[in-house]
């Protein structure tokens, strides 16, 4: 939700407020929540997750969205440049050097656009870490039902989960070592 | 080359989608589940498989061991959160070749995608 949707929400006393027409890409559609409707406090808690997920995928791929334009744009621009480089008006070596510095600088912009790119892989890590938490509600939740005798258990189905988040890193890479040696010792012992 | 990319994250999707890109390899076809994976295998074409674990209706392991009933010689790259050494040893009993753990560099999808490939 944006900054018009809030305002329009509050000046309309919590009232649906009216799709702003901003100038944004179409982007994919947020699903329905998977989690229990609200019967009681997990299922509830378990459809927040699932539309604070939904929210942060559509979000990011309009993040994405913008990175693919500006990306873009500065293939644009370099294309623009070699072809100045190449006029005639454009050879003493002062305007050459000038030229190659733009390149040079927009290469970076480029480099800089697909380095952000990668860094949206938190999405996705974040977004499993919420479902392990999902996992763990249900599984409290469905023992409640069970205790008490009453109400019903979670039946959703929802993606298979790791085994852990503890071993989930943030930082790329972080985990490539492990994985690396884990790897290379089973394929070691599959030869022996 | 065509590479089939099997995540349900389609954020993810474009990452692997733009690396690959960078690295010469643009031919992809996508899915989101291993259900639609196998659809799309289905279809023809594809020399090599790119797929996270944890996605719903179908694994990424289901998956693997359906694709390898088929197909035993497909190059399989999985990439995945799942960093835990169990869970990588199941993947490759499973019939993954390589193993990538989320998140990781552009440089380390090149290094395992060259080597299925070399």
């Amino acid at each position: 939700m944006d900054q018009t949707e809030i305002d329009a929400l509050l000046a309309g006393g919590g009232k649906s407020p009216r799709k702003p027409k901003a100038a944004v890409p179409a982007a994919p559609p947020v699903p329905a929540p998977q989690g229990e409707p609200h019967k009681d406090g997990s299922g509830h808690v378990i459809s927040e997750l699932d539309t604070v997920t939904a929210v942060t995928e559509r979000e990011s791929n309009k993040v994405m969205d913008q990175l693919d334009q500006i990306s873009r744009l500065v293939s644009r621009q370099q294309e623009l440049i070699t072809g100045i480089m190449r006029h005639e008006g454009a050879q003493s070596p002062g305007v050459q050097k000038a030229i190659h510095e733009v390149m040079s600088a927009g290469k970076e912009i480029q480099d800089k656009v697909f380095e952000a790119m990668d860094l949206m892989q938190f999405q996705d890590i974040t977004r499993q870490k919420l479902e392990r938490i999902v996992h763990h509600l249900r599984q409290i939740h469905d023992y409640i039902v069970d205790l008490l005798g009453t109400g019903l258990k979670s039946d959703a189905e929802r993606p298979s989960i790791s085994h852990t988040i503890a071993q989930t890193g943030t930082t790329p890479d972080e985990n490539k070592a492990h994985a690396d040696a884990v790897i290379e010792a089973y394929k070691s012992q599959k030869k022996g | 080359m065509k590479i089939l990319i099997v995540d349900d994250s389609s954020t993810m999707r474009r990452i692997i989608i733009n690396t690959l890109s960078r690295i010469g390899y643009a031919d992809v076809v996508e899915g989101e589940n291993g259900k639609s994976g196998l659809e799309k295998l289905g279809q023809g074409g594809v020399e090599m498989i790119i797929t996270d674990w944890n996605m719903p209706e179908m694994d990424g392991l289901e998956f693997v061991k359906t694709v390898r009933g088929q197909n035993p010689a497909i190059p399989i790259l999985m990439v995945t959160t799942n960093a835990a050494k169990e869970d990588i040893v199941e993947a490759l009993q499973a019939g993954v070749n390589n193993y990538v753990v989320k998140p990781f560099t552009p440089e380390t999808l090149k290094e395992k995608i060259e080597s299925l490939l070399g």
